[in-house]
């Protein structure tokens, strides 16, 4: 697990989507595990992103008119059958049935947040990455988010938390800092 | 849409008047056997109410050649000084000078013919074109079969000098036009003696025109005024939807301190300088597409195209379509802003508690429910297609019905397949022919009504009951029964205003009069419903020399070819029996021209206003499409979702447009175009089917298109809002 601290605005989001790769640089070069992320055609973008990157937002960024399951299955018909039996392990294992069947504007910030985190890993990508996954909940639903993205990284995923909170990269691996345009261990 | 529906009906509802005004159509025409001009001349000074006065010798059966055709069919007008009764609408008029012909415009246009050019004419070889000229009194060659040329009769031509200067037909202006009949009636009673007297008024011109191109021209005319509602209630419509997807910018104005009447103000100003110069453009844009095909019909017709005179409704479109925008953006942004800031901020009309379970999942499904979180435009843009829909479907039920009304006699009420010009008496022999189920001879007496003379009307006559070979649909009364009665034609009981227990008194060509009771009204095609069915006695009675045609029908399962063979064995010369429009190909091409143009602006109306609906909702839904592409959704998923929401649209659209068609606009065109007759517009299983396949094609074209132009945007961007 990674956490990329910054100022608002120095740039902490641009990373994370240059990474994910649904943004693309002006200058320079992105790699992802070897892959020339920036060279790729937008089809092949597109796969790199549905098979290898789940992203976590800050505003949950969840379709409001899907219940809950249907948001995570959503992203889970993408790929294939087996991702949609994914998608419901990942409900059972992060203890959102009760949520499932609901709309997202019936839902707390935390089951927001935590059926964004199902979403983002029904396809089972290598690398998550969350854009200030707390920052539009409170203390104590930040806090379980960040203990469910630590369990990720505990498995054999890696997670890019890019946050403002020293607490939250706190329970970063390896924290790394953006300012003046530049990125310091 | 507009401007091509304008320039349609405008052009052709005023067609004939206005050709009749500019060629100063005389209000009588008289046509009878040759007599010396002063006789004639004596009997028409001893008429009153005559202003004006034209004598010409009309010579038919003249041999007519140029470069690009010839005709042994021609019709030569020998014309006098005076008042002409055609207008001049290229080169000159003819000054008295020899070696110079004026030509009728449509056989200018059928051989490639231009001013200054040569035509051969019968023995006084090649004459110098001078002018075209249209003349309304007959359709334009080659939907009339006889080309018209008209050549000075100062000088009389070297050509017809064997006939004298004995003059056939008679021009008369009413000095008073109101009181036509007066003059008519006093001069059947001059003209005793003359044989072969026949008298055609400005009604009854029209009424020929309209034998031969009415029912098209009536079914046009309907259908532009039809489209023209539609028209306006898909601008209502897509004003209404503009504004709902500026309903933020409306409650950002309030919450900054707009008046209601500020915020309604500017949207009403916004919407008059949008919609103006675009209201122009539109208008001008149909009024171009459908000129040339308007023109056409017009010239076939032998009428003149409005011209300038245009400008007029064109302009007074243009204000109600500016009125109407206006209108239809100032009242829901007047209500928008009546509403509390915040509630309007908020998107007043969206429902996310769209039901589960009611709509399929995946991508599509998420369309469908994206439509009906914005019920309001969804209903909206729904009505607009649907009111094309109807328009097409229209058309196409149209279009199927002149085929069936040019080929297919059974939609005229007639059930006989074949006619022959063959004595009464040959009626028996032909009905025992194999393959003949029944033959009778059929009579055709042209008149016109006894009371009003300026009322063309004809009979048509059967020894016996019409019924198994002539049915048209009783509206009202009952069949004949006897000599005495007659059914007669809707159109005809409406000009004369007479219903089953009046009487119809015709007076024939030969100058005798026929009464009859009448028992009943009959819906029919033929000569806009101007005819009346009885029995032949009385018609024979008063004109015992009228020669019948013997109509046939053919055996269920009987080849009509046989029945043809065997009937030319017997000496006649069969004949098919078509439906009642012309069998012109040159028309039917223009026709087909002009409904092309119309199914062409409707496709476009609806496949802009499915792309507008479904750009609004990408924009709208940009963060949503972002999460999807963010996700690794290709286009393909994003094409199926706008798909879902197009669905969404089409699925109300369709049965909106197929219920509107057949209980609005169907009947409201078969009546405006057709009140005297029963027309079967209602579109069929088939049009239908035709229909919605064109819905779902444009459908999936406006899905792919904005897809298309979703992908160009960087999915960063998407997620950037909110």
């Amino acid at each position: 697990m990674v956490a990329i601290l910054g100022r608002s605005g120095s740039g902490k989001s641009t990373l994370l989507n240059l990474l994910g790769g649904i943004d693309r640089p002006d200058a320079g070069t992105v790699e992802v595990a070897g892959l020339p992320v920036h060279e790729l055609s937008e089809r092949r973008l597109t796969d790199f992103r549905r098979r290898h990157v789940g992203f976590v937002f800050q505003f949950f960024h969840l379709i409001p008119e899907l219940t809950g399951e249907e948001n995570v299955l959503m992203a889970a018909r993408l790929t294939g059958a087996a991702s949609v039996r994914h998608g419901h392990e990942l409900l059972d294992r992060l203890a959102l049935n009760g949520a499932a069947q609901r709309l997202p504007h019936t839902l707390s910030g935390g089951e927001q947040q935590r059926i964004a985190i199902a979403r983002a890993l029904v396809n089972q990508p290598s690398l998550i990455l969350a854009d200030e996954p707390t920052g539009n909940l409170d203390r104590a639903a930040g806090a379980a988010v960040l203990d469910t993205l630590r369990g990720i990284a505990d498995g054999d995923r890696a997670v890019v938390l890019a946050t403002h909170d020293r607490d939250a990269a706190a329970l970063a691996d390896r924290v790394l800092t953006v300012a003046d345009g530049r990125l310091r261990e | 849409m507009i401007g091509t529906a304008v320039t349609l009906s405008f052009g052709l509802a005023t067609g004939f008047e206005r050709a009749a005004q500019r060629s100063d159509l005389p209000d009588v025409i008289a046509r009878f056997e040759p007599r010396t001009r002063d006789e004639v001349d004596r009997r028409v000074r001893s008429l009153a109410n005559v202003e004006d006065r034209s004598y010409r010798l009309e010579v038919e059966g003249i041999s007519l050649s140029a470069d690009g055709g010839s005709s042994n069919k021609g019709t030569v007008q020998l014309v006098p000084r005076g008042r002409r009764g055609y207008a001049v609408v290229d080169g000159r008029d003819l000054t008295g000078r020899s070696g110079e012909v004026v030509i009728e415009r449509g056989l200018a246009r059928e051989w490639d013919i231009e001013v200054g050019d040569r035509i051969g004419v019968d023995r006084l070889g090649t004459q110098r074109v001078a002018g075209l000229a249209v003349a309304p009194d007959d359709v334009a060659f080659p939907l009339a079969a006889n080309p018209r040329v008209y050549l000075p009769e100062t000088l009389i031509p070297a050509g017809f000098r064997d006939r004298g200067r004995s003059v056939n037909l008679a021009l008369l202006w009413a000095r008073d036009p109101s009181r036509l009949d007066e003059l008519l009636v006093q001069a059947r009673s001059q003209g005793f003696g003359l044989e072969n007297l026949r008298f055609v008024t400005r009604d009854g011109v029209r009424a020929l025109v309209d034998q031969i191109a009415g029912i098209v021209i009536g079914l046009l005319i309907a259908f532009s005024l039809a489209a023209l509602a539609t028209a306006g209630v898909m601008l209502g419509a897509s004003a209404r939807a503009d504004v709902q997807r500026r309903l933020t910018d409306i409650g950002v104005m309030r919450a900054v301190g707009f008046t209601r009447a500020g915020v309604a103000g500017g949207y009403a100003a916004d919407a008059a300088l949008v919609a103006l110069p675009a209201a122009v453009l539109g208008l001008l844009a149909g009024a171009l597409l459908a000129a040339s095909p308007s023109a056409r019909l017009l010239e076939i017709l032998n009428e003149l195209s409005p011209g300038g005179a245009l400008a007029l409704p064109l302009a007074g479109c243009l204000v109600a379509v500016v009125a109407l925008v206006v209108a239809a953006t100032t009242w829901p942004a007047w209500r928008a802003a009546s509403l509390p800031p915040a509630r309007v901020l908020r998107g007043m009309e969206i429902r996310h508690r769209v039901r589960r379970g009611r709509t399929p999942g995946g991508p599509f499904g998420l369309g469908l429910r994206l439509a009906l979180a914005r019920r309001t435009r969804t209903l909206a843009t729904a009505s607009v297609v649907a009111a094309a829909t109807a328009v097409v479907l229209l058309m196409l039920a149209l279009t199927s019905f002149l085929g069936r009304l040019q080929d297919d006699p059974g939609v005229v009420g007639k059930r006989y397949e074949l006619s022959a010009r063959l004595p009464a008496s040959a009626a028996r022999e032909v009905a025992g022919l194999p393959g003949v189920e029944d033959a009778a001879p059929r009579y055709v007496a042209d008149g016109v009504d006894s009371f009003a003379l300026g009322q063309p009307v004809r009979l048509v006559a059967f020894p016996g009951d019409h019924v198994p070979f002539e049915a048209p649909p009783l509206a009202e009364g009952r069949r004949v029964a006897s000599d005495r009665e007659a059914e007669v034609g809707q159109g005809l009981a409406d000009a004369l205003g007479v219903r089953p227990g009046g009487t119809l008194a015709v007076q024939l060509s030969s100058g005798a009069e026929a009464r009859f009771r009448v028992v009943g009204v009959v819906r029919t095609l033929d000569r806009e419903g101007r005819v009346a069915f009885v029995r032949s006695a009385r018609v024979l009675a008063a004109d015992p020399g009228l020669q019948p045609e013997v109509v046939i029908r053919v055996e269920d399962g009987a080849q009509t070819e046989q029945v043809q063979e065997r009937l030319l064995s017997l000496g006649a010369e069969p004949r098919a029996v078509g439906g009642a429009a012309p069998r012109n190909q040159a028309f039917l091409g223009v026709l087909a021209g002009v409904l092309r143009v119309v199914a062409l602006v409707n496709g476009l109306i609806c496949l802009y206003v499915l792309v507008q609906a479904l750009a609004v909702t990408a924009a709208e839904r940009r963060q949503t499409i972002a999460v999807l592409r963010a996700g690794g959704a290709r286009r393909a998923t994003v094409t199926t979702m706008l798909l879902g929401t197009a669905a969404a649209v089409l699925a109300l659209a369709a049965p909106l447009g197929v219920v509107a068609e057949r209980l609005v606009l169907g009947p409201a065109v078969a009546r405006l175009a057709a009140g005297y007759a029963s027309l079967p517009l209602g579109a069929g299983v088939v049009q239908v089917a035709l229909a919605v396949l064109g819905l779902a094609a444009i459908g999936a074209a406006a899905a792919a298109w904005v897809a298309r132009r979703v992908e160009r945007e960087p999915v960063a961007a998407g997620l950037r809002e909110g």
